[in-house]
């Protein structure tokens, strides 16, 4: 800069003018922002909660061992399984499935509309668009086992109130990504066909909902393998399926049979993943990169099926003949595909249906007694129970808290380990990668009874069958992060001489950072949905209050708990909802 | 207003268009345009050519002047009006706009939309009249062995091209390009603006197309506008056109600099208005 400028007093209208701060030591810092700030204040935060928490539910270091002793000395009461009533785990193995089934048939007929009405882009009315919302926000806060278990009072023990509870917990999750896919669609498509002079539902119809379909059945998919998951254990509560058989071999302490029995749920979990992975790559062929990556990595189901299948349907395109006189779409690829599928698909539903022998009728026949039994939830009556009320959502918090801290301290390096790019060895790689598809395939709240049946009630087998559950779910996340980071300024740190743990301390981890904390926050919601039913099962919490109101019929009571759990859980989601934004 | 000149495809008067927190994107505009007229409107990213365009189409309202289209008052038309005037008025997009997931065909029946009532899925929830309209259309511009073909697997040029044809199922009288071939390479250009052009010949269509390429448009126009800082500085019949004068559209492009350098989208905001 050789322009004079000495007529100017405020140095800062010399762009290039170099700063010198005061003194150099504060140069060496980095200056405090208002986001790092709120950084440091949630970090503060969340230990000094987890250490609240761990006091909290009496958590310590030497029972932690002594769970250790107890979980080994229960698994040698396992081992080996034994398959005594196989048959009968067959069958309910296969009446879980059919709920999940339905239960997602259920979710997906009702979120459809739901959605179109929640997407800011096709919503009629933004007084519509609040009330969609606030069903699935509302569905997605109370966890599917205490749907089941208030419809078991309704309509009694069974199939039924099963996949109800599926189904209208499931709106919660699908009908947000079905708005989400919807708002995520092109405006362009839409614009043009809006300039032919299309009305609104057209242009949505011919536009926006072919560009999400691809999203939609990703969805389905996801969701269909977590509910049967969820189905699984929906039995505990009298909502048939599975869960049932299991809980009783484990009352009468046959822990072998019981064994056989998560087995059983096991395999059925894997084929399913087998199933969605191969509908995944069939049908969404050629919509891969609209869907994202999705596909599960650390479903064996998944792995056993990209064993043998490769990519075949990428040379589907070109030119297709057809015949100029009837000008229908030629009956080939995806068309066939599709078509396939969508016949499958019903037919799947027809037999699901069959099996479980229920009829549509009978579902919307129960529709009255849910609707009686809501109704009774109000007023709440908060005053009967309000002090076992309040410490059992405290305890809920806290064990949430605590297993989210414990699961992140183990799945940090279980997820570094299970990364391609940063396993130490091959060993290593493939040892935490099985034990990532074991833990996986076994639904969390299965984990909690096992560990409850071996260290007995209370909050803390809860809390460590929530620690390992999140152990798994948090390493798959991070080691998907982890694998999907820039290689590039990894070698800049190998060249410039650092070992390999200097090199994961300084490149690998500050690139996976974000999103290892944003898949922690996802972690306490989710942990704390599941603490608050870990009562169900015995493993503390407000579950305990709300099950125990429930079989004495205090509905009111059970109003009271619900709308605890939804201002709980609802405003720790807004709360991790801010922080992501302000921190990622 | 005076009633509507019978023998004027367009008529705009006074047009102005300020958009919030942006400048003044077009100012006092006039702009008269007699059916079966060629028109290019040329002018640098920025100086209010699509803009002009979506006001024509009602996409998005003026802050003062007047537009009116086939006769239609665009500024007082209320949703119906727009939506019937649009069905006659076809708008060929920079981007193309077509649902990248359905096949040629079915984008292309997409253009019968306004003639339809209620929604469609799938190629044959369309009668087959219609489809073979659409079929036939396809053919026009070179596509119909590709009817069956996923959009997304075809090439930018016949991508547009198929966009062209979804114009023709309106069966418009005024055709409006918005940039048609500007993500396009030279020689995929050149095809999609012979098929436009032979089809705006064949169907007598009045056509207002905004280009970046000056030789294109100096190429098959009848007329060239430009525009500049959304005011019109040059408005001539191509006949009586020499370089010089379109050079002065461009004015603050550097010497030696070609003028169709600048092929990113144009800048301006705009906030489609979605009947």
């Amino acid at each position: 800069m050789t322009s004079p400028v000495p007529t100017i007093p405020d140095s800062d209208s010399d762009p290039m003018a170099p700063e010198f701060p005061p003194s150099s030591d504060s140069r060496l810092r980095r200056r405090l922002t208002g986001d790092r700030i709120v950084m440091r204040v949630v970090l503060a935060v969340f230990i000094v909660a987890v250490v609240w928490a761990w006091r909290h539910i009496e958590m310590s270091f030497g029972g932690l061992i002594a769970g250790i002793g107890d979980v080994r000395n229960l698994l040698g009461r396992m081992l080996p399984p034994k398959f005594s009533d196989l048959d009968d785990a067959i069958r309910l193995g296969f009446e879980t499935l059919w709920m999940a089934v339905i239960g997602t048939t259920i979710a997906v007929v009702l979120s459809f509309p739901i959605a179109l009405g929640a997407a800011r882009n096709t919503t009629p009315h933004p007084a519509v668009m609040a009330v969609c919302r606030g069903v699935i926000v509302l569905s997605r806060a109370v966890p599917d086992l205490i749907f089941a278990a208030i419809f078991v009072r309704a309509i009694g023990i069974g199939v039924l109130p099963g996949v109800i509870a599926l189904g209208l917990h499931s709106i919660g999750m699908v009908g947000k990504l079905f708005a989400d896919a919807i708002e995520q669609t092109e405006k362009m498509p839409r614009e043009a066909v809006t300039s032919v002079g299309a009305s609104k539902w057209q242009a949505i119809t011919t536009s926006v909902i072919p560009q999400a379909m691809p999203s939609f059945i990703s969805t389905i998919l996801y969701r269909l393998d977590i509910n049967l998951r969820s189905s699984s254990v929906l039995g505990i509560v009298g909502a048939g399926g599975i869960g049932f058989l299991m809980q009783a071999n484990l009352r009468s302490l046959q822990y072998d049979e019981a064994l056989g029995v998560v087995s059983v749920i096991f395999v059925l979990i894997t084929i399913m993943e087998f199933f969605s992975a191969a509908v995944r790559a069939t049908l969404l062929g050629g919509d891969r990169t609209l869907v994202g990556r999705s596909v599960p990595k650390f479903s064996l189901g998944a792995r056993i099926f990209s064993r043998f299948w490769s990519d075949r349907m990428k040379n589907d395109i070109g030119v297709r003949p057809f015949d100029r006189e009837k000008i229908r779409p030629p009956w080939v690829g995806e068309v066939r595909m599709k078509t396939i599928y969508g016949l499958a698909f019903v037919a799947l539903v027809v037999i699901a249906f069959r099996s479980v022998s229920l009829n549509p009728g009978e579902l919307l026949g129960a529709l009255p007694d849910v609707w009686k039994v809501t109704t009774r939830l109000f007023p709440p009556d908060f005053s009967t129970a309000r002090d076992p009320i309040v410490d059992g959502i405290i305890e809920s918090v806290a064990a949430a808290l605590v297993a989210t801290f414990m699961g992140a301290i183990l799945s940090i390096p279980l997820g570094l380990m299970a990364a391609r790019n940063v396993a130490f060895n091959r060993i290593v790689y493939s040892v935490s990668r099985l034990f990532l598809v074991l833990v996986r395939g076994i639904p969390e709240l299965i984990i909690a009874v096992i560990f409850i049946a071996a260290i007995g009630l209370g909050p803390v087998p809860g809390t460590l069958a929530l620690a390992f559950g999140t152990s798994g779910f948090l390493a798959k996340l991070i080691a998907d992060a982890v694998e999907e980071i820039n290689p590039i300024p990894r070698e800049a740190t190998f060249a410039t001489g650092a070992t390999k743990t200097q090199e994961i301390a300084t490149s690998v981890i500050p690139q996976a950072m974000p999103a290892i904390v944003s898949n922690l926050l996802y972690a306490l919601d989710i942990n704390l949905r599941t603490s608050t039913i870990l009562g169900i099962v015995g493993g503390g919490g407000i579950g305990f209050i709300l099950f125990n109101a429930l079989r004495v019929l205090q509905l009111r009571t059970v109003g009271a708990v619900l709308i605890t759990i939804f201002v709980v859980v609802y405003s720790i989601e807004l709360l991790s909802g801010w922080v992501r934004k302000r921190i990622l | 207003m005076t009633s509507p000149l019978p023998d004027n495809a367009v008529r705009v008067t006074g047009l102005s268009k300020k958009f919030p927190n942006g400048p003044l994107a077009l100012d006092q505009v006039d702009l008269a345009v007699p059916k079966g007229q060629l028109l290019s409107l040329i002018g640098l990213s920025g100086s209010g050519k699509s803009t002009l365009l979506r006001h024509l189409h009602g996409l998005i309202p003026p802050s003062s002047g007047f537009v009116e289209v086939l006769g239609t008052n665009v500024v007082a038309a209320g949703r119906r009006e727009l939506r019937e005037l649009r069905r006659d008025v076809g708008f060929v997009f920079q981007s193309f706009g077509l649902v990248g997931r359905l096949t040629a065909l079915e984008n292309v029946l997409s253009g019968a939309l306004g003639r339809l009532s209620g929604p469609r899925f799938g190629t044959l929830m369309y009668p087959k009249a219609l489809r073979r309209e659409a079929l036939e259309n396809l053919d026009r511009v070179g596509l119909g062995d590709r009817a069956f073909q996923r959009s997304d697997t075809l090439s930018g040029g016949q991508q547009q091209r198929v966009a062209i044809a979804r114009t023709l199922m309106q069966r418009p009288k005024l055709l409006l390009a918005d940039e048609p071939v500007a993500s396009l390479d030279p020689e995929s250009s050149a095809q999609v603006m012979d098929v436009l052009f032979r089809i705006v010949v064949e169907d007598q269509l009045t056509v207002i197309c905004t280009l970046h390429q000056v030789e294109l448009a100096l190429g098959w126009a009848q007329r060239i506008v430009g525009l500049r800082d959304g005011q019109v500085v040059l408005d001539r019949e191509v006949d009586n056109l020499d370089e010089s004068a379109v050079m002065e559209v461009y004015r603050r492009v550097e010497p030696g600099r070609s003028t169709d350098a600048s092929v990113e989208k144009p800048s301006v905001p705009s906030s489609p208005r979605v009947a």
